[in-house]
Formats: C-alpha cells, sequence, structure tokens
C-alpha cells in the first residue's frame, strides 16, 4: 500500500476525480483549498490579491501496483497544461487499520 | 456553494431565471405609458377670494396682504405671489418641489381657517385650488364650417364631443368659438315704458309660465291617474303669446314690447382655422392617464366622427401632443440601438472572438430590459430621462462582463476546463467588480436626494442606473460565467477568413500597446514635465471658461408656436378679426407645407368655457395656435421662424403686447430662453417708469427678440355714480338700482328653454340698438316699490374712467416683471446684458431689481448640482479606500476627476454648446466613470508590486497589460454616447449637451488618467518607498544604538544581572 499526494490547481479536480475512477482508486481524502507555490517556477496559489488562484489536495491510498499507472495519467496531464501545476507524491504506508 | 458556482453548475436554472427576468420587463415594456418628461408633481396652490365691488387696492389692503401674511408661515414656502385686481384675490404659492401636496394643501387650509375671520365680512371664503400639469390640453382639434355655423356647437357636442369623453382617460372636453344657443327676448324700453312694464316683471312672468308642474295622482273607479299640467313651452315662439300684464284693463301681450330671436349667444369667442371661421375643441387628460394613448384613441376616432358629421363641417388636428413625444421617443430608441451597436464593435474588434463577443452583448439587453420592471413598479413611464438613462448605461453594463469574461478566457488559455475556469475566474475578480459597481451607484445614488425642480427629472435616472448597474453586475456574476462555461472553448485553430481579416486589427492593437508602454516608460523618468503639463493643460482649459455661456434647459424644437396678441382695450372684435386673418394669410404664404395647422380664437369666452375662462380672453385679445411639421422635415429652425413672426408683428404699430411663445408655452422644460427681472416697490408710477425703461433699453440688446411688462395699463370703463340720498328719496337703494342696469344691459336669464333633452337660457333684455351710448343707459328706468319710475339720470350720472390695473405682489411686496425673451443668445449673456442695463440706470428709493425666472432656477439647480458633485467625490473616494483599504491610492486617482471637467469644458467650448443641466449632469456621471479607468490601473499595478516588481517595471508591466481593457470600457462608453451627441432626430437638442459633455470629458480624462495616473503612482510610491527607508534606516539606527546601550538602558538588563549574581553565588 502506498499513498499518493497530489497538489494541483483547482482547476484539475473533475478531471483528477475521473482518473481515480477509472483506475479504480475508490478511497481518497480531499482538501479542497490549500496554498502553496512550486520549486522551480511553479506560479504561487495563495487566493490572495496578487496571486488569486488556489490548489487543492488529495490524498489516495492505493495499492503499489496502482501506482505507476496513476503518476503516469497525472503526468501527461500536467505535461498538458503546465500553466495550472500539479504534483504527485508517493509515500509508503506503514499500517492501516 | 458560492453564487456563481451554482450559477455555472446549473445552466438551466441559471438561463430560465434571467429569461423569467426578461419576459417580465418585456411585459411591463407593454403596460409602461409613454411621456416626455417624468410626472413632475404640481408644486403650486392658489387661493381665491373674491369681494364684490371692492377695487385692485381695497382687495390689496383688505384681503390679500391679510392673507399673505398668513400663507407665509407655511412649510416649504418658495414665493408667494399675488394679483388683486377688482373683486378678486388671487394668490398663488409656490412650493419647494419634492414635497407631498397633500399635506401642504391641508397646511394652507388651516392657516386660512386662521385668518378667515379677519376678512371683511362680504368677501366670499377663499378657495383653494391646485395647478396641475393635466390642465394643459393634450390635443386641439380643429373645426371649420359653412352652413352649419350656427348650429355648430350642438352638432359638435352631441357628435364629437360627447363621444370623445367616453374615451377612457379624457377628462374634459370643451368646445369653443362655437357659440351655444340662446333664446332672446329682446325688449323695447319705449314699449315697456308705455305700457309700465319691467325686465324683471318679464322674465318673472315666463319663468312662472315656462314649468311643468306634476299633480299627484287622482283615482277613477279602480284606476289610479297621475296628473299633470304641462306648461313648458314647445316652441319660442310661443312666447309671444304670454300676457305680461295689464295695461288700462286690457292684456298685454309679450309680442306687444319685445320680440323673440331663437338665436346665438351675443358676445362668444370666435375660432378660425386656417382662415375659415369654425371652431376648437379642447381635450384634456384627466390625472395620471397616458397621454400618447388618449392623444391616438382621440386620432383613431376621427374618421367615424366625421362620418356622422355634416358634410360642410370638417375636423382637423390643430395641436397633439402625442406626435411630438412619439417621435423624440422614436429619435431617441433609435440612439439606443446605433448605441447597442457601437458598443457591440467595439467588444468584437477588441476580443476578436464572435462567442465572447455574444456572450457580453447579451448583458446589453437583459439589464436595460429589467429596468423596465422597475420603472413599471415606481410608476413611472418611457419618457426622454428614462430612455436617455438606457442610452447612459449601455456603455457601463458590459464593463462587469468584460472584466469576468477576460479573466475566465485567461484561465481556460492556462488549460482549465472551461467550467472550473469560470468558477474559479469569476471568482477572482468578484470583488474588484462589485466594487466598480458600488462606485457608479455611488455616483448615481446620490441623485436620487436632489431637490428642487432637477430633482424631480433626477430621482427616477438615478433609481434606474442604481437598477441597471446591479442587474448587470448580479447578471456579469452568475449569467456571464455559466455562458463561458457553455459556449467558450480553449481556442485550438482559427479560420484563415477570420485571421486574414482580424489579423491587420491585432498588428495594430499590438502595435498601440508599444507605443503606449514606450510613452508611459518615458513618463515615468520624466515625473515632473509630465505633471506639469497636465496641471497647465488644466488651467489652459480653466481659461475657455469664460468663452462658455450658460442655460437652464436646451431649447427645443417642438414644432409649436404659440402667439398672443393684444390690442388697445375697447377695439371691437371685427377689427381684431381683420388683422388676425391678415397675419394668418401671410404665415401661410411663407410656410406653405411646412405649417402643418394655423388657427387663433379672439373674443370673450363664454363662462361655461373652463378651458378658454381660465386664460386671457376678451374682444380685443388675440390668440393664435400654430403646428409645424416635425424639426427632421423643415428647414427652418423653430427660432428663426419665431424671429420672423416677431418681425412680421413689429409692423402692426396698433398692436399694444406681441408675444410669440416658442413651444407653445411659457415656462416648463424646453422653451425659449427667457431673463426676467422682477422690479420691487410700491409706488405705481416710479415702478411703470423703471419697466418702461428697462424693457426699452433691453429691446436695443441684440439678441432679445422680445419683451413683456407683466403690468397692464389702465382700463377705461364707465361707472354709474349713484347718489345715494337720491336713491333713498325714492326707496330705492344700491343694489336694486345696479340689478336693474345688469338686468337690461347684460340680460336676465328668465328660464330655460328644453328641446331634444338640452337646455338653453332665456334671456330678457334691452334690443341691442337700444343699449350702444351713454344716453340708453341714462335713460333706464328704475321702478320704486310703489310703481313709480324714475330714471338713471334722476338718481346718479354716468362717468367714464380708468379702473386701476391689476396689482401684483411677489413674497409680500409690489413687483412688475420685465421678460426678455431671448433668440440666438444664452441666458447667462441674457442677464449680464440686462444686469449691465439695471446698473447704469438710476433707481428711484426704495425700488430694486431682482433676476428671477428661470435663472434663478438655474442658479438654485447649478447649486444643488455643485452640492451633490461633492458629495459624490467623497462617496466615490470612500469606496475606492475601502476597496483598496489605503488613502493615498484613491487620491491619485481622483486626479483624473478635474481632467473629466476640463475635457467637458474644451467639448463645449469647441462645438459652441452652452452649459446646460444636462451637460452638468454628464459632468456629474464622468466622475463614476472615470475613476474606473483609474482603479483598474492602479489595481494591476499593485498586483505586480506584490508580485515583486519594481515600481517602474510594474507601471510600465501594467499600463501594456491594462491598456486594452482601459480602452474597451471607455470606447464603449463613448461610442454609445456618440449618437446621443450627433444625432438629428426630434427633441434631439435636449440630450446632445448631455452626449457632448461626456465624450469630450472622457477622451481627455482617459488619454491623461492613462499617463498621469502611471505617473503619479509612480511620485507617490518612490516618496513611499524613500520614506520606509528612512524609516527603517532610523529604526535600525536606533537599534543598533540600543543593542550597544542595552546594559545602561533597561531595568530587565539590571534586574538580570542581580540574577546573574545570584546565580554565580549559587555556583560559587
Amino acid at each position: 500500500m502506498k499513498s499518493v499526494m497530489i497538489t494541483f490547481d483547482q482547476a484539475f479536480y473533475e478531471r483528477i476525480i475521473e482518473t481515480l475512477d477509472r483506475m479504480n482508486c475508490r478511497g481518497f481524502t480531499y482538501w479542497q483549498q490549500v496554498q502553496g507555490r512550486g520549486s522551480k517556477t511553479g506560479e504561487p496559489h495563495y487566493g490572495s490579491h496578487a496571486w488569486p488562484s488556489m490548489c487543492s489536495a488529495i490524498m489516495t491510498v492505493v495499492d503499489d501496483a496502482k501506482v505507476d499507472p496513476l503518476l503516469e495519467v497525472l503526468h501527461a496531464m500536467d505535461q498538458e497544461t503546465e500553466m495550472l501545476g500539479l504534483r504527485a507524491f508517493v509515500w509508503n504506508v506503514e499500517k492501516t487499520i | 456553494m458560492s453564487l456563481y458556482e451554482g450559477a455555472v453548475k446549473k445552466p438551466i436554472m441559471t438561463t430560465l431565471c434571467f429569461v423569467a427576468v426578461m419576459i417580465l420587463g418585456l411585459f411591463s415594456l407593454t403596460k409602461l405609458p409613454v411621456d416626455l418628461y417624468p410626472d413632475i408633481d404640481t408644486n403650486m396652490i392658489m387661493v381665491v377670494t373674491t369681494y364684490s365691488g371692492a377695487s385692485a387696492s381695497d382687495i390689496e389692503n383688505n384681503v390679500t396682504r391679510p392673507l399673505e401674511n398668513t400663507l407665509n408661515a407655511v412649510e416649504h414656502l418658495k414665493h408667494i405671489t399675488s394679483e388683486s385686481r377688482e373683486n378678486t384675490s388671487v394668490i398663488t404659492l409656490e412650493f419647494e418641489y419634492g414635497n407631498d401636496i397633500e399635506v401642504i394643501t391641508n397646511d394652507v387650509r388651516d392657516k386660512l381657517d386662521m385668518i378667515s375671520s379677519m376678512l371683511p365680512d362680504e368677501a366670499n371664503t377663499p378657495i383653494i385650488f391646485k395647478f396641475s400639469s393635466d390642465m394643459i390640453p393634450i390635443v386641439i382639434l380643429s373645426v371649420q364650417a359653412e352652413e352649419s355655423r350656427s348650429a355648430l356647437y350642438k352638432i359638435l357636442d352631441d357628435n364629437v364631443a360627447n363621444p370623445l369623453a367616453r374615451i377612457d382617460g379624457v377628462g374634459t372636453v370643451s368646445i369653443s368659438g362655437a357659440p351655444e344657443r340662446e333664446i332672446n327676448v329682446y325688449m323695447d324700453p319705449n314699449k315697456m315704458e308705455a305700457y309700465g312694464i319691467t325686465v324683471e316683471a318679464v322674465s318673472q312672468v315666463i319663468a312662472q309660465e315656462n314649468k311643468n308642474v306634476p299633480g299627484g295622482s287622482f283615482d277613477i273607479g279602480n284606476n289610479t291617474y297621475p296628473l299633470r299640467v304641462e306648461g313648458e313651452f314647445a316652441d319660442p315662439q310661443q312666447m309671444k303669446n304670454i300676457i305680461v300684464g295689464t295695461h288700462n284693463g286690457a292684456p298685454v301681450y309679450l309680442r306687444d314690447v319685445a320680440r323673440i330671436v331663437d338665436g346665438v349667444q351675443e358676445r362668444a369667442q370666435k375660432a378660425y382655422n386656417e382662415g375659415v371661421q369654425g371652431a376648437m375643441i379642447v381635450i384634456q387628460k384627466q390625472t395620471g392617464a397616458n397621454s400618447v394613448q388618449i392623444a391616438q384613441d382621440v386620432k383613431k376616432m376621427l374618421p367615424t366622427l366625421q362620418k356622422q358629421l355634416p358634410t360642410d363641417v370638417k375636423l382637423g388636428v390643430i395641436v397633439d401632443t402625442s406626435d411630438n413625444i412619439l417621435d423624440t421617443i422614436n429619435s431617441l430608441t433609435e440612439t439606443i440601438l446605433y448605441a447597442i451597436l457601437f458598443v457591440v464593435i467595439v467588444v468584437f474588434v477588441f476580443l476578436g472572438r464572435w462567442r465572447a463577443t455574444l456572450i457580453i452583448c447579451i448583458t446589453i439587453p437583459m439589464s436595460l430590459i429589467a429596468s423596465f420592471i422597475y420603472l413599471l413598479i415606481a410608476d413611472g413611464s418611457l419618457n426622454m430621462i428614462s430612455l436617455s438613462c438606457l442610452s447612459i448605461a449601455i456603455g457601463s453594463v458590459v464593463d462587469d462582463a468584460i472584466v469576468v469574461l477576460e479573466n475566465v478566457t485567461t484561465h481556460i488559455e492556462r488549460g482549465s476546463d472551461p467550467k472550473q475556469a469560470a468558477i474559479h475566474g469569476t471568482n477572482e475578480v468578484a470583488i474588484s467588480v462589485v466594487a466598480s459597481t458600488l462606485t457608479m451607484i455611488a455616483v448615481f445614488f446620490p441623485l436620487t436626494m436632489v431637490t428642487g425642480m432637477s430633482g424631480v427629472l433626477f430621482e427616477q435616472l438615478g433609481w434606474m442606473m442604481c437598477v441597471i448597474m446591479t442587474i448587470s453586475t448580479i447578471s456579469a456574476l452568475t449569467f456571464t460565467p455559466m455562458l463561458c462555461s457553455q459556449m467558450l472553448r480553449l481556442q485550438k485553430k482559427q479560420s484563415k477568413v477570420f485571421l486574414y481579416l482580424y489579423a491587420p486589427v491585432r498588428k495594430s492593437l499590438d502595435k498601440l500597446d508599444d507605443l503606449y508602454a514606450r510613452l508611459l516608460d518615458w513618463g515615468v523618468r520624466h515625473r515632473k514635465t509630465v505633471i506639469a503639463s497636465c496641471a497647465a493643460l488644466f488651467l489652459a482649459s480653466l481659461g475657455c471658461c469664460s468663452g462658455i455661456n450658460s442655460e437652464f434647459f436646451p431649447t427645443s424644437d417642438n414644432g409649436r408656436v404659440a402667439v398672443n396678441l393684444e390690442l388697445p382695450i375697447g377695439t371691437r372684435v371685427e377689427f381684431a378679426e381683420k388683422i388676425s386673418l391678415e397675419l394668418t394669410r401671410k404665415w401661410q404664404e411663407r410656410y406653405g407645407e411646412d405649417m402643418d395647422a394655423i388657427n387663433f380664437k379672439v373674443g370673450q369666452a363664454s363662462d361655461d368655457d373652463t378651458f378658454n375662462s381660465l386664460s386671457d380672453n376678451g374682444p380685443h385679445i388675440i390668440n393664435f395656435n400654430i403646428s409645424f411639421v416635425p424639426s427632421t422635415d423643415r428647414e427652418k429652425g423653430l427660432q428663426e421662424i419665431c424671429d420672423e413672426m416677431r418681425a412680421d408683428l413689429a409692423q402692426y404699430p396698433e398692436l399694444v403686447k406681441t408675444d410669440v411663445i416658442m413651444g407653445g408655452q411659457h415656462g416648463g422644460m424646453g422653451g425659449q430662453a427667457m431673463a426676467s427681472f422682477e422690479i420691487y416697490g410700491y409706488d405705481f408710477n416710479q415702478t411703470d417708469k423703471v419697466a418702461k425703461e428697462l424693457k426699452t433699453k433691453l429691446e436695443e440688446v441684440k439678441g432679445v427678440a422680445q419683451v413683456n411688462i407683466s403690468r397692464s395699463d389702465y382700463q377705461p370703463e364707465y361707472q354709474v355714480d349713484f347718489d345715494r340720498e337720491k336713491l333713498a328719496l325714492h326707496g330705492l337703494n344700491l343694489t336694486t338700482a345696479a340689478t336693474y342696469l345688469r338686468n337690461r344691459i347684460n340680460g336676465a336669464t328668465a328660464s330655460y328653454y328644453r328641446e331634444d333633452g338640452d337646455e338653453y337660457d332665456i334671456k330678457v333684455r334691452y334690443e341691442p340698438d337700444q343699449r350702444t351710448s351713454v344716453e340708453a343707459l341714462e335713460n333706464v328706468v328704475l321702478y320704486t316699490a310703489n310703481g313709480k319710475g324714475v330714471r338713471v339720470k334722476d338718481v346718479g350720472t354716468v362717468v367714464e374712467r380708468f379702473s386701476p390695473p391689476t396689482i401684483e405682489r411677489k413674497d409680500r411686496e409690489r413687483i412688475v416683471t420685465v421678460d426678455a425673451v431671448l433668440s440666438g443668445i444664452a441666458l447667462s449673456q441674457g442677464v449680464a446684458a440686462g444686469n449691465a442695463i439695471i446698473d447704469k440706470m438710476e433707481l428711484p428709493q426704495g425700488i430694486f431689481i431682482k433676476v428671477a425666472g428661470s435663472y434663478e432656477d438655474q442658479q438654485e439647480s447649478n447649486r444643488d448640482l455643485g452640492t451633490l458633485a461633492v458629495l459624490i467625490v467623497i462617496l466615490v473616494f470612500i469606496v475606492m479606500a475601502a476597496q483598496f483599504e489605503s488613502l493615498t491610492y484613491p487620491f491619485i486617482i481622483m486626479f483624473s476627476i478635474p481632467f473629466a471637467f476640463s475635457g467637458i469644458i474644451l467639448a463645449l467650448f469647441l462645438t459652441g454648446t452652452p452649459l446646460s443641466i444636462m451637460s452638468l449632469l454628464g459632468g456629474i456621471m464622468l466622475i463614476g466613470i472615470v475613476v474606473k479607468n483609474g482603479i483598474v490601473l492602479i489595481d494591476y499595478i499593485l498586483l505586480c508590486r506584490e508580485r515583486g516588481m519594481g515600481i517602474i517595471r510594474a507601471v510600465t508591466t501594467s499600463g501594456r497589460s491594462r491598456l486594452r481593457p482601459v480602452l474597451m470600457t471607455t470606447l464603449t462608453t463613448i461610442l454609445g454616447m456618440v449618437p446621443m451627441a450627433v444625432g438629428q432626430g426630434v427633441g434631439a437638442e435636449m440630450w446632445r449637451p448631455l452626449g457632448v459633455a461626456v465624450i469630450g470629458g472622457l477622451t481627455v480624462s482617459t488619454v491623461l488618467t492613462l499617463i498621469l495616473v502611471p505617473v503619479a503612482y509612480c511620485s507617490f510610491a518612490g516618496n513611499g518607498v524613500a520614506f520606509k527607508r528612512k524609516k527603517m534606516k532610523k529604526a535600525r539606527e536606533l537599534n543598533a544604538y540600543y543593542q550597544s546601550h542595552k546594559d545602561k538602558m533597561t531595568r530587565v538588563k539590571a534586574s538580570g544581572r542581580i540574577r546573574h549574581h545570584h546565580d554565580d553565588s549559587q555556583e560559587s
């Protein structure tokens, strides 16, 4: 089991949910409004006057086998619309109940 | 879920909500009455008191003065004017506009109750009479007749007046110029004397004989029958055989002493149409009725009515107010459509996408149509003000939608899905959209609070703009994002044709961006030069101020002229007719096709003709009513025509007073400008002299077309001075004697002759040829109680006297008004010329001259609008300060306001338009419009600064990025106004100054705002940064000082040291 943390511009929300559905990743946790900025070029998403856009974050815990296909799809999505910004990070899940 | 998210996710609901609003709006549109101006509540109350037998000065002292003193205490009173003439006192109370006239009327009534006991016993109770605009006739019909002339009144009454009065909303229909039927019993004074019969006895006998008397019921057998005695005459000639008395035992029949003429009233007004005698039918509406609808209904009915009339009677239309109203409204509607077209073109050019253009343009009709709902709820009408308001709004309603659409497009181009882009894109700009609407509301809401005459006009405009702006904002935040999510797509390919056509536009727009960026770059590096030259331009424009004249309301050409002429009193009506016919022929020849109708009336109006008896009338007074074809169909302007007519009239020295009234009525809006001077002073002779001198000198001024003095000349009249002692000797009193005279000359109404359900007066009096000389009066026989006859000349004398003129007063002082009608010069010039003359005149002690009339109104509204402008500036500042959370930025943006005014001044100066209330209105609206540009610029500069750019870079970057939105919103407003400014339609002269002012002000202010505001920002921000640095440096130095001297200064340190000591000691 791995947990995948996806942070993205709000506009991606529907597409990401669709992707998760398609990949049979049922469980997820969604934070509607989070702030952040990219390490290199990513525009800040602060919801402020200067940087009005906002990010969202989704954490989904999936089987190890699903991680790579999911990341591939997300990467493709990010490449298509670079300006918006989408990142995913994978952790090991040590224990669940 | 936010508003826009809901709207985007539920497109059907959103669409249908707006469809519902549109349907309601269109429904309201069909129900709205059409009129020229908004309903102006009356602000005048007249108090009429009669006191028989009192002369003008008696009336002034005993009735008018006490009443004036009491009524002066009524609240909201602006002016109190009065006319005291023989037998009557008429006090006119003028109140401030915008107060409830019902409440005021009650106040007036209470005050009258208080005073009525103080009035002379013989004076009647004062009557309150309310003025209203409903008294102005909406349609005047002309009637030409040949053979049927003698029976014209009955024909018209039955076949025209009655059917017309049944039309919904018609108030009164009065017929004038057609004398009514009357049965005249002409008595021969000599025969009367011989038989010892009096007029009174005859009329009493006629009254007794001409009666139907019910006799109750009586029973015969099983039946009950009513009993009646029918004595009413079936034919006037039956009266001949009445026995009116006995002489020497023989009966005296009426035929022995009188002849009976079944004719018409002796003294009646005559009406001529196109030089042919006939009649006039005047139609007034009920309060609150729709005048255009009524006029249309009346005209629709005319052909049917014409069919029922004898062939020689022809109906026509002299005055139809609805034509002008409809023409004006139509040309304004055309203006609005052009404005919409221009705005659509601008939006398309700047956006370059038809889908985006469509989305924005849907907002326009939606907001405009929704405002009709407000109009219907608020009892408004489609009028010049409400439609101008639509025209003004067109440019502004698209602004919000443009801002939203632009941001959504940016999101889509960044790769968002249209739906998400619509939600988030709207979310980001929602606050600034609401803020910019609030600035507009800050401008228009105070308009609803203006008082006075201008307040009546602007109240509706203010509310409508607030409603339209609110609707357009709601639509921009819900409907526009919804449409964006449905219609906008990421454009992946553009068609070749489009590219070919649009490429040059895009290229030139890009070039413009570059040019502006370079200019701005230069400007921010030469701040002092830029600011100095802007200030110089502002001062230079102020210099043009002196070249601009001012007027109250623009003069409008409604195609109507009224001419009132006065011959010396006592002139026979035939002579007046002759002159009138001559003038008619002359004008018919000169204006030919241009003239629609010419009509005049002359003579004494009958008592039951309400409309005409209220206006001045008499055998020596001639009233012309002339209407011309709409201004678009003729070459000569109405003003030119009026000047020509005045020149014609100047050739008749026998006319004592001539008054050519452009527009058909004095006062009100759109008439010819008139400079009024009020001469206050008690002494008649002195004020008369001053008035005449002022008149002569004013007539010499170029541009003064005619001068009228309000006070009329002394009237010649015959009076009978009875000797009371002699009357008493004969057992007579003055009233009896006077009644005898009146019955013989004016006649006694004996009874009524009834025929076909109509009643006609039976009048008994002397033969006409027996009452044409002073001797006839002297020979009138008065009968004493015991039947003895005595002649008037034995108990009194007949003398010719001059009765004093009407005594006019204003604000409790005697006054004469001198009105100068201006043609070709503005009101301010006329007043200035008058003041120059007055300065040179030597006024006697106790006499002073004041400028009044529309100049006073103008000054008052200018003051009101000035206060309003200050109020608006403060409100706008507050809204901006709240938005930016700063006091500096709104201040910088406010720099664009003075240039709006210099733009207006320049535009008015170059086009030679006088400054009127309409151009001032334009100026006030500009306060809101021009700061919008500043807001857009400053907002983006701040954004760039927050993103970390330096001052100059932030300014140039945002300048380049915001140039197009600023140009787009400005151009939509300017082009929306162009049809107004260059309009040639009917009534265009009213709103042209508004268009000119807005275009001029907005152009100059936008060009300068684009340079000056960024430059001013640089200066302020530069200073701000320098100040901050200084402050930081100081703080740093202070801190360094503090750090190095910490030991000596703080007690914490000292206590710390103690603790250290303590620790040390512990350790040790």
